[in-house]
């Protein structure tokens, strides 16, 4: 007996986003990074079209970071220090796109200044030709101070600033608008604040085709479930026609796996959990595919192999449809 | 609009569009068409005239067409007999006048004209001129004249992002220096932009301010543009830009450009002194950005709202304001200023001398700990909140009237009354409850301070922990004026406090504080669904049930009993984006049922195609669905011929079975389930309560928590049933836990569900 597979026909659609401006555009990037636009839900492919693949992004910092398992100082070992050697490995790495983020002190523990900011900025630009996203320290008036000045001195390579929350988005909005970048809006697992994060941001006059969503997540075994479901109805809400959700996601997968115990600690641990390494990374992996499955379109990973890992998988998904 | 303003207006707009005219031919006739015309360190050309033509004026020619233009705006002065219509006109004329100020400043630059030379000024940060500034008198010898881009950028983020309230144009002299200088630092100290120029006969609030010694310039956010008052175009530039570079709107737009200033500028003009001909028609031109204009001597008022938010035109006579003294008058006007363009202020902090932090709230203090206490056993403590007229109320004024505790002995109570006074353009009186009960919440943020109750039997404890680092009286009345302004921005203006300690006073005061309750009260009773147009939506939950969504009415509620209908009015008023949102009804379907179009388009919007239709009264019939926080769940028993509601207080067996945990699993989730729904405690109490189902008299059991908790208000709501006798009719469980003994005792004490038509 011939069994149908139902379909659904989508009225809406998510948006699609362009990160990163060539030279013609008036950037310097030597590529972009487009996201978004599917009409059906994750690689169903047989339904609708995913026409652009979801994208791996490798986050590095603007110096040595302070609190990252020793797993991944081996791994990118002496670039650590160095935005822009690292933005180079990164790259060498396999990344579609770079996240810097910003430390909140220097290396002499004082709080990192805007001309400190801009030129960690300026040298990664400089010395990878990926488009770029950039992160403040997470501090309303940290990231107010140092995005400001990076958007200023960054005008019109398309950046992606970040991260507009609830309570601070109007400034990186405001100097996102004046020098033709883009921004990340994060709000903590609703899609209702999302969606509401994602109306005032437009109501300020930034075009959607200029805002990625960040729903945020946790890591396997830590809510993972509550992230996925959450980004699983925004991207039906998406499809289903609701302007304010069809925005393409980016999440964190690295900064939520690497922050937990089964990466972070690798003695003392119960002998079960097996290789510290392996653990870690499959952690990163798994966690990153599941978002991938959820709807994510940009991931921010730490680990090299994980890289790898995640972007196997990413071919996989999408070569699928030749099998429809 | 005033014939009188509109006569001056276009009379000022047909002279200075002249003069550009003749200027503007005089420059080309001297220097030749194709001399270079520019503001210094823009790309926007000159802005306001790029920002509203389109026109990139680069060279004297380009001037050419912005006149003819502005020629083209202009209008004959209305007739003296004849009534037309003439706000257009006047509109109009004001941006003609403002495209040959522009034109004016630019064939000054043109002749070294501009910035306008003033000897002895040396401004702290200001637009660059590497001719005019050497090294050694640095920003010296001048006034500013344009903003640059670097500065526009600065401040627009911050205009943009709300950091800076504001700018005022202030255009004229004061009356004194003194004036002029209490003017600037009443705006300075609310981080409002201030642009100065014009005159009035030869005097400038610039001369005023540079004889006092006031900084001028970018760093002290004061920047003199020019004595005169074609200079004034100068803030309308900044304005322009403003819109082109953070609206993302593009040059020739003008209408956006506009509106984008009315919407999200909050700039004023403070016209200061005489009002001509010239200032009439700048005014008029302010207005087109939505601007309103303020003057301190008399002129007709333009109060009908329209272009602007508010007020066009208000005159505030500078010797008529109430107050002590000059100062006090500058200090009123700048606050009316603030008012007229719906300015909002933020405060950073609450200034108290304590920590302060939604982490104290739950914060006890004991009796061996407590310096003072008013209310509770043995002293009384009421607290009212009243919303009064705009002009009545002093913002941040916090009065005490009568003694402090300081003669109290330790442990010692005092009678006090917390008055506040609010006022506010979007404020309204049912809003009054609402900001009245905030006030446990923002006291009890303090540490070291309880809070408990509410109306007239609030009680209040000081710690001895808070009494020694300061705490005093005069505290109560601070943290409640910033909380105010921070959380209620939106509903509230400016926020008065008094704190009464004086006992005739006291008395008086609770009596009308009393009388207000019991007319809320009525009110509340009054408040019926037929009554309004608009019930509210309430997504609050769906974080956690996502398809879940509470339709909340006058009768009826939320389920968590947090939010009655006023809440969720007061709440989208604050947060027009947020979880509140109105619900027209529209026609009504079924009035028994309590089905109208509205609710049940906004039940499949809400619910995301899950609910299709929800009846607002009835349990059996599409029933309200249920996030998870109710406070009681009502279940039909269909062997009673009636429900049971069972508290989320009440840990113990019921006749259906199953304890209240078991059930909420049933009840909650967002899904419909006939028969069974999740309720605020409250709602038991209404008219509304499963009306259609027949009502309060179909509970056979409830819970006795509630029955204790709701004692009184349950005995009225069985006379309003005509059985007096209801409650002692139903079962609890203390004597019922099973349906037999329930049916049993329902026969023993005859109760009318019984005798009722079956449920279904």
């Amino acid at each position: 007996m011939p069994v149908e597979i139902p379909k659904d026909k989508w009225p809406g659609s998510v948006r699609t986003v362009t990160i990163g401006a060539l030279p013609k555009d008036g950037g310097t990037r030597k590529c972009t990074v487009t996201v978004g636009g599917e009409t059906t839900m994750p690689f169903l492919h047989y339904e609708g079209e995913i026409p652009n693949r979801p994208v791996v992004a490798i986050e590095i910092m603007d110096r040595q970071p302070d609190d990252w398992s020793p797993l991944l100082a081996e791994a990118w070992k002496d670039v650590m220090d160095d935005p822009a050697k690292w933005a180079v490995a990164a790259e060498q790495a396999g990344a579609d796109l770079l996240v810097l983020e910003l430390s909140l002190n220097n290396r002499n523990g004082e709080p990192t200044t805007p001309d400190e900011a801009v030129s960690a900025v300026k040298s990664v630009l400089a010395a990878s030709g990926l488009p770029l996203i950039v992160f403040g320290p997470g501090q309303a008036e940290a990231d107010n101070a140092l995005l400001v000045p990076i958007s200023e001195a960054t005008k019109g390579e398309r950046i992606v600033l970040g991260i507009c929350e609830d309570k601070n988005y109007r400034t990186i909005v405001a100097t996102a608008m004046a020098n033709d970048h883009l921004v990340s809006a994060r709000t903590a697992m609703d899609v209702n604040l999302a969606k509401q994060l994602n109306i005032l941001i437009s109501d300020m006059g930034l075009p959607l085709d200029r805002i990625l969503m960040d729903p945020t997540t946790g890591a396997l075994g830590y809510g993972i479930e509550y992230g996925f479901s959450v980004m699983e109805r925004l991207r039906l809400a998406a499809l289903q026609g609701d302007k304010m959700t069809q925005l393409p996601m980016i999440v964190t997968p690295g900064y939520e796996a690497w922050k937990i115990k089964e990466s972070k600690v690798g003695e003392g641990v119960p002998e079960t959990w097996g290789d510290w390494l392996n653990r870690a990374i499959n952690w990163e992996t798994l966690t990153a595919i599941t978002l991938l499955e959820s709807g994510a379109d940009v991931l921010v990973l730490r680990h090299p192999e994980s890289v790898k890992r995640v972007k196997r998988a990413i071919d996989e998904l999408m070569s699928a449809k030749e099998l429809v | 609009m005033s014939r009188y303003i509109a006569t001056r207006a276009i009379r000022g707009a047909n002279a200075l569009v002249k003069e550009a005219e003749l200027m503007l031919n005089k420059a080309l006739a001297e220097k030749g068409p194709d001399t270079k015309v520019s503001f210094p360190n823009t790309a926007y050309y000159l802005p306001l005239i790029y920002g509203m033509t389109g026109i990139a004026v680069e060279k004297l020619s380009d001037l050419q067409p912005v006149v003819k233009h502005a020629k083209i705006l202009l209008h004959p002065t209305p007739s003296e007999s004849h009534w037309t219509p003439y706000l257009g006109e006047t509109l109009d004329s004001g941006m003609a006048t403002l495209l040959a100020a522009e034109a004016i400043e630019a064939i000054r630059f043109v002749y070294g004209q501009q910035p306008e030379p003033i000897p002895g000024l040396v401004l702290a940060g200001g637009t660059s001129y590497p001719s005019l500034d050497t090294s050694e008198n640095g920003h010296g010898g001048h006034l500013n004249g344009p903003i640059d881009d670097i500065q526009l950028r600065t401040w627009g983020i911050q205009l943009v992002d709300g950091r800076m309230p504001g700018f005022a144009a202030i255009v004229g002299a004061a009356k004194s220096n003194e004036v002029a200088v209490k003017i600037v630092r009443e705006l300075q100290r609310r981080n409002i932009l201030c642009f100065l120029s014009g005159n009035v006969n030869g005097r400038s609030i610039i001369h005023q301010l540079m004889e006092e010694g006031v900084e001028l310039g970018y760093d002290t956010y004061t920047v003199p543009f020019g004595t005169d008052t074609i200079s004034a175009i100068y803030a309308l530039g900044f304005a322009t830009r403003s819109a082109l570079t953070f609206g993302g709107l593009k040059a020739g737009q003008a209408r956006e450009i506009l509106l984008y200033n009315r919407e999200r500028v909050f700039a004023f003009v403070l016209a200061l002194g005489e009002v001509d001909d010239l200032k009439y028609a700048a005014a008029a031109g302010a207005i087109n950005f939505g601007f309103p204009v303020i003057a301190d001597t008399i002129i007709p008022e333009i109060l009908p709202t329209g272009i602007t938010r508010y007020e066009h035109v208000v005159s505030m006579p500078f010797n008529e304001i109430e107050g002590a003294d000059d100062l006090e008058r500058a200090e009123r006007l700048v606050q009316k200023c603030i008012e007229v363009r719906g300015v909002k202020v933020k405060l950073a902090e609450v200034p108290v001398p304590v920590p302060y932090g939604s982490a104290f709230e739950g914060e006890v203090v004991r009796k061996n700990d407590m310096r003072v206490e008013f209310g509770g056993k043995h002293s009384r403590c009421f607290e009212y909140l009243y919303m009064a007229p705009l002009d009545e109320v002093v913002d941040g004024k916090v009065e005490i009237i009568g003694p402090s505790f300081d003669n109290i002995p330790s442990q010692g109570h005092l009678d006090m009354g917390i008055i506040v006074k609010v006022a506010g353009r979007q404020m309204q009186e049912d809003f009054e409850p609402v900001l009245e009960r905030q006030i446990h919440y923002f006291i009890n943020g303090a540490s070291g301070i309880q809070h408990i109750g509410q109306r007239d039997i609030a009680w209040i404890r000081i710690s001895n922990n808070a009494a020694d680092k300061g705490f005093n009286l005069e505290h109560f009345g601070k943290i409640l004026h910033a909380r105010y302004h921070a959380d209620f921005g939106a509903i509230v203006d400016k926020v008065q406090v008094s704190i009464i300690t004086e006992p005739e006073l006291l008395q008086q005061w609770l009596g009308k504080a009393r009388t207000a309750y019991d007319y809320r009260n009525k009110r509340l009773a009054d408040l019926t669904d037929d009554k309004v147009e608009e019930f509210y939506s309430c997504t609050l939950c769906q974080s956690f049930a996502p398809n879940h969504v509470c339709v909340v009415s006058p009768e009826r509620l939320g389920l968590c009993g947090a939010y009655n209908w006023l809440d969720c009015k007061a709440s989208f008023n604050i947060n027009p984006t947020g979880p509140n949102q109105p619900i027209r009804l529209g026609k009504v379907i079924d009035p028994v049922k309590g089905y109208w179009v509205g609710t049940n388009e906004y039940a499949k919007i809400g619910s995301h195609g899950v609910v299709q239709e929800v009846s607002m009264y009835s349990i059996m019939e599409n029933p309200m669905t249920a996030c998870g926080c109710f406070e009681c769940i009502v279940m039909l028993i269909p062997e009673a011929n009636g429900v049971m509601v069972v508290s989320r207080e009440d840990p113990s067996m019921t006749p259906a079975g199953m304890t209240f945990s078991t059930l909420a699993g049933i009840a909650g989730g967002g899904l419909q389930t006939p028969g069974v729904m999740g309720v605020g405690k409250f709602y038991l109490l209404s008219p509304k309560f499963i009306s259609a189902d027949g009502g309060f008299k179909r509970v056979v059991w409830m819970s006795s928590v509630l029955k204790d908790m709701m004692a009184e208000e349950l005995r009225a709501v069985a006379i309003r049933e005509g059985d007096p006798d209801l409650i002692e009719k139903i079962a609890d469980e203390r004597n019922v836990t099973t349906v037999e003994e329930l049916l049993v005792w329902l026969e023993e004490h005859n109760h009318p569900a019984l005798m009722m038509e079956p449920m279904f």
